[in-house]
């Protein structure tokens, strides 16, 4: 936990030490299921040569399974890519609807294994000018908090909104949520991101829900 | 030798637990901790095989669950990580010699449940 880092480069290391972990874990498995198929596959074919029968169709079967876990394979060294990359990009235009899908997708893992189900509502598109890993490590951030608020076998929301010349993201929990301890602990741990952002963050008056405001272009 | 394997992959326990048959072990697998624990409160095994990394709890508490009921059964953790937390952790549960690391060779796998399965008194 981050609770005594004092500067955004310090959170945005702890942050980028969670994801990889999580993401080699979910390497890990994905080669684990492929090793398992292809010792099936040599098991089967050692009974075929004893005269056990093989059907064409498990064989079409456990090759479907190895391919299915070379894509999920793929998908995630694709995301490490699109990650390890963003932790050097300038401050840009950036489409806030991708920067949530793309934090969800790298939480998705964690959030489960809180057994917390992680969702992006669609909506118009909002344009920010930030650092995306900066903001990718401020929503993980509050995600992180709200994972205990929020408890196990519940759904957290984010959805991004235009307000004025501010965007607006929603963290939304199930109704009557308490996420008061949260806001407190990101507002206090978070400062330097918040801070890096130019961001503000908010308790939705009905409760259950942060709100992050972001400015749209960056002051300064 | 009745061993029950646990871990959130699906796809992967219920084809190491075919391997297992194949082998001679009677395998039961499942992939959250909620079964695993109906599971092992109506069939009686002698070894769990666990994730160290489960949604809702971890392995090692799962552990401590199982064993209050089933104080017989003996466990052996299988992990992802292999960093060193979790091997501390779970050499402190179960002894150095019953973690493995991911993925696992069957032979290896195997000559494990073995070991384990003949400190139970039992005959593979």
């Amino acid at each position: 936990m981050s609770a005594n880092r004092d500067s955004a480069s310090e959170l945005g290391l702890d942050f980028f030490g969670n994801m990889t972990a999580s993401i080699s874990h979910e390497l890990k498995n994905a080669l684990a299921i492929v090793n398992e198929n292809a010792g099936l596959l040599g098991d089967l074919a050692l009974l075929m040569e004893k005269g056990r029968p093989l059907s064409p169709e498990r064989l079409v079967s456990l090759a479907g399974n190895i391919r299915r876990q070379v894509q999920r394979a793929d998908d995630i060294i694709r995301r490490l890519n699109r990650f390890a990359h963003s932790a050097h990009e300038p401050a840009a235009s950036t489409d806030l609807g991708e920067v949530l899908a793309f934090t969800v997708a790298l939480a998705d893992r964690l959030a489960t294994m809180k057994g917390v189900t992680l969702t992006v509502e669609a909506g118009e598109p909002v344009t920010v000018e930030v650092r995306p890993f900066v903001l990718e490590n401020l929503l993980w951030f509050c995600l992180q908090q709200l994972f205990t608020a929020a408890g196990s076998g519940t759904t957290v929301a984010l959805a991004a909104e235009a307000e004025g010349a501010t965007a607006l993201v929603r963290i939304r929990c199930a109704a009557g949520t308490e996420v008061n301890a949260a806001a407190t602990e990101v507002e206090r741990a978070g400062q330097p991101l918040l801070a890096e952002l130019q961001a503000q963050l908010g308790v939705a008056p009905a409760g259950g829900e942060l709100l992050l405001r972001l400015p749209v272009r960056r002051v300064g | 030798m009745r061993v029950l394997l646990v871990d959130d992959e699906q796809e992967l326990v219920a084809t190491l637990a075919e391997r297992l048959e194949m082998r001679g072990i009677d395998a039961s697998w499942a992939s959250d901790c909620s079964t695993a624990l109906e599971l092992v409160h109506t069939e009686r095994f002698d070894i769990a095989l666990l994730d160290v990394k489960l949604p809702s709890m971890n392995g090692l508490e799962l552990k401590r669950l199982i064993e209050a009921d089933c104080p017989w059964m003996k466990f052996i953790f299988l992990t992802g990580h292999g960093s060193e937390d979790d091997f501390h952790a779970c050499s402190a549960e179960s002894g150095r010699d019953y973690y493995l690391i991911k993925p696992v060779q069957i032979e290896v796998l195997m000559q494990k449940l073995n070991e384990v399965f003949a400190g139970t008194g039992g005959q593979p």
